[in-house]
């Protein structure tokens, strides 16, 4: 009677029983890959009706009172009637949306590199009140911030031009540059820097000689991730756009909601779209929550 | 090897030892000042603008008209219309981005593949997703949704025609190109749980709805507050997708910042609307800190 009971108590002990495992495991298989499929197609639809869009004829599109959904009537003549549209430059608009890009990209570095680097090496109650105040530029609607600041640019002369909206989009690109290459410094074993000193390289030389390329890879997602920032920005560059070239969100936001055939917009959209796509695969295994999160965790 | 070198080299005078335990301190905070020089010009300074200009007119140093024509345009109307889209947003959102993430915790085939789809939205534009979805989600009976429904002899819905359908329709579309960024903090909060606090779970008997209730929602807490706070303040600003898929009907604080600041009004108008909308994201990312730091 007790031995069976402690031989019972001994089973209980045990982990499930594996004999189960298998029949559990392939029901649970199903279950998982059929919620993949579904949200895979949740995520999907929109970019595929983007591609509908862009490259079906007009006439099955936003002229359907059923819009077809497969691409039975592929055509270019949407791109091509936005390469040869006059009255809306939409090739201005895609330099103009690059240089601001780049200029982001790299003011995001020049600025964030050495944000990032003071923050690693200041003491935490110091670094977690400045990085707060980064984190709270983050949050700042954007709308609030491009109003006013059209005063100082007007009087600057500046209203309009590529660096006043790069300037402003910065805002957003910079805590995110700051929060990922912070990680990165962390990251970094500290003896690095001292060794490098103490071996005669001054204290500039031991930072940007010697620790910036060991942080290369997070330094290449850092400028994509602000390009792609500024690539999709449309607040600042709303408020702040020279109305001859506004840049290519501001000028496909315009074409939408009621100037020009919004087809035209939606066709380069997706060609501008394309490269970004890529860059996000690409980014895949950059875009660390754990970066995203060390803003607030300290 | 470093200490030799350090001790082979001539002794620091006391002075200039002190100097240096100085510099230490001070130093790296040479290097943080570009950028808070930057922050203060090019934010903080306009937020402050936004705050004064709203008790302004061209003609009154102080006045609180702004705010009270504000009041009788609709003001209360405009903030319960944002808090909507904000709340049915992050509810939409997190309940998507939880499921999303459990499952890249897991290690399945087919999961690259899977991750890289879930991500795809953030390459996507916002004013081209705010169209796509107005194309999917029209106010005049067609669409691709209605397309998809006829299939099943269903509709044709117009989806637009009332005020919560309005905005339930910017939920969905907004939640769709946002759900990414809240995936990829989740996911980073779901590799930092031991697997073995699951195991133990499932030991003392806890099904899949305890063992998120028990250990994944703790657990995930400070990725949670991260994502609230950037998510939140984002989906307070939202602009252009809403303004693309619904205009004005009903109305936004942003939208309502936008048509008063290019309709001439001047910036005072505006300014008003705009500082009510620094409040809310105040008041949000205040509540936020104050629910995350509650043990």
């Amino acid at each position: 009677m007790t031995a069976t009971a402690s031989a019972s108590a001994r089973v209980d002990l045990r982990p499930p029983a594996p004999i189960n495992r298998p029949p559990v495991v392939t029901a649970g298989k199903v279950g998982l890959y059929a919620t993949i499929v579904v949200i895979s197609l949740w995520l999907l639809f929109p970019i595929y009706v983007i591609f509908l869009l862009a490259f079906n004829e007009t006439k099955y599109t936003i002229f359907a009172a059923r819009p077809d959904l497969l691409p039975t009537h592929l055509t270019w003549s949407n791109l091509v009637s936005g390469l040869t549209n006059t009255a809306v430059p939409f090739l201005p608009s895609m330099y103009l949306s690059l240089e601001i890009a780049f200029i982001v990209g790299a003011l995001a570095l020049a600025i964030g590199i050495p944000t990032a680097y003071g923050l690693s090496r200041l003491p935490t109650s110091l670094a977690f009140g400045l990085t707060t105040i980064m984190f709270i530029v983050n949050m700042l609607p954007s709308i609030t911030i491009a109003i006013p600041i059209t005063v100082p640019f007007i009087k600057a002369g500046l209203y309009g031009s590529p660096i006043s909206i790069a300037l402003t989009q910065e805002l957003l690109a910079l805590p995110v540059t700051v929060f990922l290459l912070v990680g990165a410094f962390q990251g970094l074993p500290k003896d690095l820097e001292n060794q490098s000193r103490v071996d005669g390289a001054g204290r500039l030389y031991a930072v940007f000689g010697n620790l910036v390329p060991l942080i290369i890879p997070a330094i290449v997602a850092s400028f994509l991730l602000a390009w792609m920032l500024s690539w999709d920005e449309s607040t600042f560059a709303l408020i702040l756009y020279n109305p001859t070239t506004p840049t290519l969100p501001v000028q496909i936001f315009l074409t939408v909601t009621g100037r020009g055939n919004p087809v035209v917009g939606v066709a380069f959209s997706f060609i501008a779209t394309v490269p970004v796509i890529i860059l996000v695969a690409i980014l895949q295994k950059y875009l660390k929550g754990e970066d995203l999160a060390a803003g607030v965790r300290g | 090897m470093a200490v030799a070198t350090r001790d082979g080299g001539p002794a620091p005078a006391p002075v200039a030892g002190f100097l240096e335990r100085h510099r230490e301190q001070i130093y790296p905070f040479l290097f943080v000042i570009p950028a808070l020089v930057y922050v203060s010009y090019f934010a903080f300074y306009p937020m402050i603008s936004t705050i004064v200009y709203s008790f302004q007119t061209p003609i009154e140093p102080f006045t609180l008209f702004n705010y009270q024509s504000n009041i009788v345009s609709g003001l209360y109307g405009w903030i319960g219309n944002t808090l909507w889209v904000v709340a049915g947003a992050l509810a939409l959102q997190f309940a998507l981005a939880f499921v999303i993430a459990s499952i890249l915790a897991r290690s399945f085939r087919g999961k690259a593949a899977f991750a890289t789809i879930a991500l795809l939205p953030i390459g996507i534009a916002t004013v081209v997703a705010g169209y796509a979805w107005s194309q999917i989600l029209p106010n005049d009976g067609t669409g691709y949704a209605n397309s998809l429904l006829s299939i099943v002899h269903l509709g044709p819905y117009f989806w637009l025609q009332t005020p919560s359908g309005a905005l339930g329709a910017v939920v969905v579309a907004d939640s769709w190109k946002n759900t990414s960024l809240v995936v990829i903090i989740l996911v980073a909060g779901y590799a930092a749980i031991p697997r073995t606090l699951y195991q133990a779970a499932a030991l003392d008997g806890a099904g899949p709805l305890r063992q998120f209730r028990y250990v994944t929602l703790p657990g995930l807490r400070s990725y949670i507050v991260v994502a609230l706070l950037i998510r939140g303040a984002q989906e307070v600003n939202i602009f252009q997708l809403a303004y693309i898929m619904i205009g004005s009907t009903p109305q936004l604080l942003t939208v309502q910042i936008y048509l008063l600041y290019t309709s001439g009004e001047g910036i005072y108008l505006a300014s008003a609307v705009a500082a009510v909308l620094l409040g809310i994201v105040g008041i949000f990312v205040g509540l936020v800190l104050a629910l995350g730091s509650r043990k």
